[in-house]
């Protein structure tokens, strides 16, 4: 099973994997599209040049779905990872099997965190400003955010606070004053699980967050249930802004400045046309219409705008619970393996999406440990952490 | 949404999709938009500002200084056809 394209030996001890959304000059970048194949940046990303400098080596490349916004990465354009019938991360592989300590991955639609609660990792998406962009694919701007997996809370902090900090190459990145706010942790004392994010989760999933919740309690952690029925309304609004800002951002992907070129072309629209008919696959190509559908002129303001101003409802409502709650607890996903068969629904990730899209919309951090997924306060994440350090301490 | 407004969507996306992915295409509109109806349109938003950033964004300005980040070589060695530094451009007048 191959899991990530290798670079030659390294002899690195701090070994990682980067997926296929970050830009690499030694490797080919192509966003799990046959748009990108073969596509090799000019640059490389700032995360990448950080994290070398500070003396982690990259090995390869784990590979993505169609610029990741599927589920766990089965619109890939060199085929779904499957084993036994069940659809794998090619990240999530890459660290389990202890070939990299560590991933640099791009969270835009929620896969990355999906396959880590799959996988019993642990993966941290910093607040949205904290950790540069410049660099990565860009696909649904305002919530994708560089994230890091690893097997352990400690190895995830210790790479994140690597590549973390302000970038001057990246427009959206937070001044250091503001970045300074992660290392003021306070600890995390009360979580609200919020019962209205668990609907739809199988027994499994279900019980492994009822596992971590008693095991916040037995650490000291008050764990109240808490009844929202705002928070579940993100991913219905992340969809339409998610599919709207990746509807203009791959309009670039025209087969011919790079990227892949139709061979059959009559005249200067065929060739836009029937590059992007052949390279794009049925997910995005509807992401792509339906995000366009969004921003028209008959439904902008009935849509795209309704969906900024709901975001706002709910970046207001994380923050009346952040009020009595230092943290929140929901599932990151509805089952703990994906059979083949959900791909029967090609769109199945625009539902799956209910448990990542409140963190994604609001750019709130968000840690996955153990199954379940912990979102705090913004620059939250090394509080979050700590916890889950403490969690897996206790559990040695 | 209609086949109309889908061909509409199609062509100025410079997408050309099979009848399948039309009826597929179609069907996902339908779930969408029943969504939102129940979602997103019981949220009264009349007094709520619009949020396109989650976080403030600052602009950055760079000192005004002329360089030479790529050679010539390097910004074409993605491009599917070059020729003497040149970029081939396929030939598209009738």
């Amino acid at each position: 099973m191959k899991i990530y394209n290798a670079k030659k030996e390294i002899t690195c001890d701090r070994k990682i994997v980067v997926d296929d959304m970050i830009l690499t000059t030694d490797m080919p970048t192509t966003a799990g599209s046959k748009m990108l194949d073969g596509y090799v940046s000019l640059f490389e990303a700032e995360v990448l040049t950080r994290a070398g400098n500070a003396g982690y080596g990259v090995i390869g490349k784990t590979s993505v779905g169609e610029f990741a916004i599927d589920l766990v990465g089965e619109t890939a354009q060199d085929g779904a990872l499957i084993e036994d019938g069940i659809l794998k991360s090619a990240t999530a592989e890459a660290i389990k099997s202890g070939d990299a300590i560590c991933a640099i991955t791009l969270d835009v639609n929620g896969s990355v965190r999906r396959s880590v609660a799959q996988n019993s990792l642990v993966s941290v998406k910093p607040t949205y400003g904290t950790v540069s962009r410049y660099g990565t694919i860009p696909v649904a701007c305002s919530g994708e955010t560089v994230s890091v997996v690893a097997k352990t809370a400690t190895a995830c902090r210790e790479l994140l606070d690597v590549i973390a900090g302000h970038d001057d190459k990246d427009g959206t990145s937070l001044p250091e004053t503001e970045i300074a706010k992660v290392s003021e942790t306070k600890p995390v004392r009360r979580i609200a699980l919020l019962t209205d994010m668990t609907k739809g989760v199988d027994e499994e999933t279900s019980a492994r967050l009822d596992a971590f919740s008693k095991k916040l309690t037995a650490l000291g952690v008050e764990v109240v249930s808490v009844e929202n029925s705002i928070i579940p309304v993100s991913r219905v609004a992340w969809n339409i802004l998610m599919s709207a800002e990746l509807c203009n951002n791959v309009s670039r992907y025209d087969g011919v400045k790079y990227g892949y070129r139709a061979q059959n072309f009559t005249n200067i629209d065929e060739l836009y046309t029937n590059s992007r008919t052949e390279a794009f696959g049925e997910l995005l190509k509807t992401a792509i219409i339906f995000g366009s559908e969004t921003l028209s002129t008959e439904n902008y303001m009935k849509v795209y705008d309704k969906a900024l101003r709901v975001r706002r409802v709910i970046v207001e409502e994380f923050a009346r619970l952040f009020a009595d709650y230092d943290a929140v607890l929901t599932p990151a996903c509805s089952m703990m393996a994906y059979p083949e068969s959900v791909r029967a629904d090609k769109y199945i990730s625009y539902k799956e999406n209910f448990y990542t899209a409140p963190a994604s919309i609001t750019g709130l951090p968000a840690v996955v440990a153990e199954g379940a997924q912990l979102i705090g306060k913004a620059f939250s994440e090394n509080a979050l952490l700590d916890l889950v350090a403490l969690c897996e301490k206790e559990g040695k | 949404m209609d086949r109309d407004t889908l061909r509409r969507l199609g062509m100025l996306n410079q997408l050309s999709l099979t009848d399948v992915q039309k009826e597929e295409i179609i069907a996902f509109f339908d779930e969408r938009e029943s969504e939102a109806k129940a979602e997103l349109d019981v949220i009264d938003t009349s007094d709520v500002e619009r949020m396109v950033h989650v976080m403030p964004v600052f602009t950055v300005v760079r000192e005004d200084v002329a360089s030479q980040p790529f050679t010539r070589e390097a910004l074409q060695a993605g491009a599917p056809e070059t020729d003497e530094g040149y970029w081939c451009v396929p030939r598209v007048l009738e």
